[in-house]
């Protein structure tokens, strides 16, 4: 390590929930349970969070390792830099996905040690029977990462599924094109289904994953009735917590210990919004989180836009779900189908909405609409430069936002002018620390606030 | 005399140092032009739709300016720069823009071009990550649709024979530079890295009679070339997609002579012919997504195999080049931000050292002026092999 390298570990986040504070534990028992899981001899697969298998993979009872998270549980913990430079001695560029690099860095060394590196964060991450690849319309890596491990575990199996998304097109209408995409996903994962059948030796039990998709469907309505209570002025919840609270939905989905969490987190806000206790006593400013992945390395930054009376009611980043009633998706009793649907039709969910505003596309349709049901008075992203996936188009968004969006007309100096939507993109990365400054980062902070302010001074005028 | 023995390198120079020319000739005399990025369009439905297509280019000599307003600069250089050129006007007078789903860099960045730039028309080819059966079948249905926007725009029907006279053409583009790259195989070689470059580059920009034409002329010409030049180490470079002939100069006035290459624009793109099959259609998915070898195609490890009989299914080509090509070291050249190249460089330089190949491994931006600073590296790497 690097051993110097824990002690530079940051003081806690501060959390504005309970439910939030327990996140921590919760990862931490859930990554020492996949270390406890292979040495019990059950079968562990390397796998990708949000990727619509999560139910397949706890129906055949398989222990999911997700190699993202633990990356980020590395970087939490600042203790990702004897990874990284062990994947760049491997030849990999440091301007890779960094996520990838710290897994293939842990993965060699533990590889070449027969055992887990030196004091590895929580426990380390545990080798896979299996790793499932995922080939999406975004996120390279999640189509490459596990193929270079092969390298060092040429003995594990790949499946790579096979999940695209059609891009938003003017010519074309969804229902032209919909039929095939859902026929190809559900074969794709039913090609999944087979491959862990043969790999694990036993045969899915399609009522278990029934029962596993139904939960994880009450889930998703029940986070996303539980994050609409955070429209509240005060907000009783900001982006800070929301990036402990997307656990439950990103890594335990298909499990009633997700939706336990929720039901507290319900709980939690509701009476949280009856005794008008927000984030911050006075709140000021209301943001959105608007793209990016955080830096997991400085969380603190949210409690720093704390400390100036913004907040973050909403977020588009690890807010992947919507209530299942909107999803519009057929009826079926084929758990398989319903996977392939509702993938479909949360990827494709704002597609109708953008169609009907001239200039709009799906994500800043998404932006408008989180604009006007959280009042927001400014928008800030985060661009991590080893992350291409979520970090391109970010500045196009904000732009093509400001020619097409005039929300609400202000008198101004006896002109009527459009409202301003006030932007921060912050830069730095998800796991690598060389790329972070605090103070450069705390300035800017600064300077949005005070473009927040007079964009304020000028409604009340 | 000389002149006339010059006219088909002295057209290529022309069409390389003043891109797209034709295209705009064309244009101006009623021809519709469709711009496109990367290997990944299938350039025979564009064509049998009666467009011109044109290979969107980037300008290594050309400093990002316009393009960072509206694009992170985490996007791969190849990618920005092509789309700071664009947005300087290079492709206006273009009626249509086509991007496939190459890699995150295109895909994500799709609606920066399509908005920004305003082309009448745009699509978006969604090839599937790996190419099983399934995927097959997919892909034939996002390749109608994609010929049935393309009808819509054209407003006229693409028949199957159009389509198989435009394979045809292509097939023969395709044979005409593997005609050419035979030239290389002799020691000293008849025809210079950098000038396959130019000339490869000269073709994707016009239309395919005219570049099977103009390879023609060239192949006579070369022919008949003598070959003069000191015999020099021969150099394959593997990597994404070298446009322009910068880095390939640089690696031959360092005293090599580059005799092959993996790469977009090169033997990736041109070695794969398309079958013509009873449905043109099947003979197009089998092409663009089985045949092009580019790591954004997931190629699946067949059961039974161990891992070197995988990294022979994944970069076979490579040994296959450096044999018939008689390599002596190959150049792994790689853009900062390229994934899925990335993804791959330990993997590739075990498979050139299981080659016995001496291999060098570069990270560079796509600009001029960075490409000067590997002259070091790769001046040491052919002392070595010499």
């Amino acid at each position: 390590m690097a051993e110097g390298e824990a002690t530079q570990e940051r003081k806690k986040r501060k959390t504005a929930t309970e439910a939030a504070s327990r996140i921590s534990s919760m990862v931490k028992a859930a990554i020492g349970g996949t270390v406890k899981a292979k040495q019990e001899g059950k079968k562990l697969a390397y796998t990708f969070i949000c990727c619509s298998y999560d139910e397949i993979i706890r129906a055949m009872d398989i222990v999911p390792v997700w190699t993202e998270n633990y990356a980020g549980i590395c970087a939490v913990k600042r203790d990702v830099n004897r990874f990284l430079e062990r994947a760049e001695s491997l030849g990999f560029s440091r301007s890779l996905c960094t996520y990838a690099l710290c897994g293939l860095g842990f993965d060699h060394m533990r590889e070449e040690l027969g055992e887990m590196p030196p004091n590895p964060p929580w426990g380390g991450q545990a080798r896979p029977d299996v790793m499932l690849s995922s080939g999406q319309i975004l996120c390279d890596p999640r189509n490459k990462w596990y193929q270079a491990a092969q390298q060092f575990m040429p003995d594990v199996p790949i499946y790579n599924v096979g999940l695209p998304w059609p891009l938003y097109e003017d010519d074309i209408e969804l229902a032209e094109v919909t039929d095939y995409y859902i026929k190809y996903i559900i074969r794709e994962l039913r090609g999944l289904v087979g491959f862990l059948e043969e790999q694990m030796g036993r045969k899915m039990d399609y009522d278990r994953l029934s029962e596993l998709v139904a939960l994880s469907e009450r889930t998703w309505d029940l986070m996303w009735e539980t994050y609409e209570l955070r429209r509240a002025v005060p907000t009783p919840m900001d982006t800070g917590d929301a990036m402990n609270t997307m656990v439950p939905e990103a890594f335990m989905m298909g499990t009633q210990e997700a939706y336990d969490f929720y039901l507290d987190l319900n709980k939690e806000l509701k009476e949280k919004i009856a005794r008008k206790e927000g984030v911050v006593e006075n709140e000021k400013y209301r943001l959105l989180w608007g793209g990016g992945l955080p830096s997991w390395f400085a969380l603190t930054d949210f409690n720093y836009f704390n400390s100036k009376g913004a907040v973050f009611p909403v977020e588009t980043t690890y807010r992947l779900i919507e209530p299942m009633v909107r999803l519009g998706i057929p009826d079926t009793n084929d758990p398989i189908e319903r996977l392939a649907w509702r993938w479909f039709k949360y990827w494709t969910y704002w597609y109708d909405k953008a169609r009907k505003r001239p200039g709009s596309e799906p994500d800043v349709e998404r932006l408008i609409q989180y604009i006007e049901d959280y009042q927001i008075d400014g928008i800030v992203m985060h661009e991590a430069f080893s992350c291409r996936t979520w970090h391109l188009g970010l500045i196009w968004q904000l732009n093509q936002l400001k020619k097409i969006y005039r929300p609400i007309p202000i008198l101004h100096l006896g002109r009527k002018m459009a409202r301003e939507t006030p932007s921060l993109i912050l830069e730095s990365d998800i796991v690598d620390m060389s790329s972070y400054s605090e103070p450069e980062t705390r300035s800017k902070i600064d300077a949005f606030i005070e473009t927040l302010e007079s964009v304020k001074s000028h409604q009340t005028a | 005399m000389a002149e006339e023995t010059q006219k088909g390198l002295s057209e290529v120079e022309r069409l390389y140092r003043d891109y797209g020319v034709r295209t705009r000739e064309l244009k101006n005399q009623g021809e519709r032009i469709i711009a496109y990025f990367c290997a990944f369009v299938p350039l025979e439905i564009i064509a049998a739709a009666g467009f011109v297509p044109l290979r969107i280019r980037g300008d290594v000599n050309e400093p990002i300016t316009k393009g960072d307003v509206e694009l992170e600069t985490i996007a791969c250089p190849y990618v920005r720069s092509s789309f700071d050129v664009a947005l300087k006007g290079r492709y206006g007078f273009c009626d249509g823009l086509i991007l496939p789903h190459s890699c995150d860099s295109i895909a994500r960045t799709y609606s920066v071009w399509r908005y920004v730039l305003g082309f009448p028309y745009s699509h978006f080819v969604n090839l599937p990550h790996t190419a099983n059966s399934s995927s097959m079948e997919f892909f034939k249905e996002e390749i109608k649709m994609f010929k049935k926007s393309l009808e819509r725009f054209a407003k006229k029907e693409i028949s199957d024979g159009d389509l198989a006279r435009y394979i045809t053409l292509y097939n023969e583009n395709r044979k005409k530079v593997k005609a050419l790259y035979e030239l290389r195989k002799q020691d000293p070689p008849l025809i210079s890295g950098s000038e396959m470059t130019k000339i490869l580059v000269a073709g994707l920009s016009l239309p395919v009679q005219e570049a099977n034409d103009l390879f023609d002329q060239l192949l006579e010409e070369i022919k008949k070339r003598e070959a003069t030049k000191k015999k020099l180490p021969r150099v394959m470079i593997v990597g994404s997609t070298v446009d322009n002939h910068d880095f390939i100069s640089l690696v031959e006035e360092s005293g090599a002579s580059v005799v092959v290459d993996s790469l977009c624009i090169g033997t990736r793109e041109f070695w794969p012919e398309t079958q013509l099959t009873a449905d043109p259609l099947d003979g197009i998915v089998d092409r663009y997504l089985g045949r092009i070898n580019c790591p954004r195609t997931y190629i699946e490890r067949k059961k039974g195999d161990t891992y070197q009989d995988d990294l022979e299914r994944r970069f076979g080509d490579i040994g296959m080049f450096v044999r018939d090509y008689n390599v002596d070291g190959v150049v792994l050249y790689m853009y900062k931000y390229c994934d899925p190249f990335g993804f791959e460089i330990p993997a590739r330089k075990a498979y050139v050292d299981s080659l016995n190949v001496p291999v060098l491994y570069l990270e560079d931006e796509y600009l001029s002026g960075t490409t000067g600073r590997l002259r070091t590296r790769i001046q040491a790497f052919l002392e070595m092999i010499e």
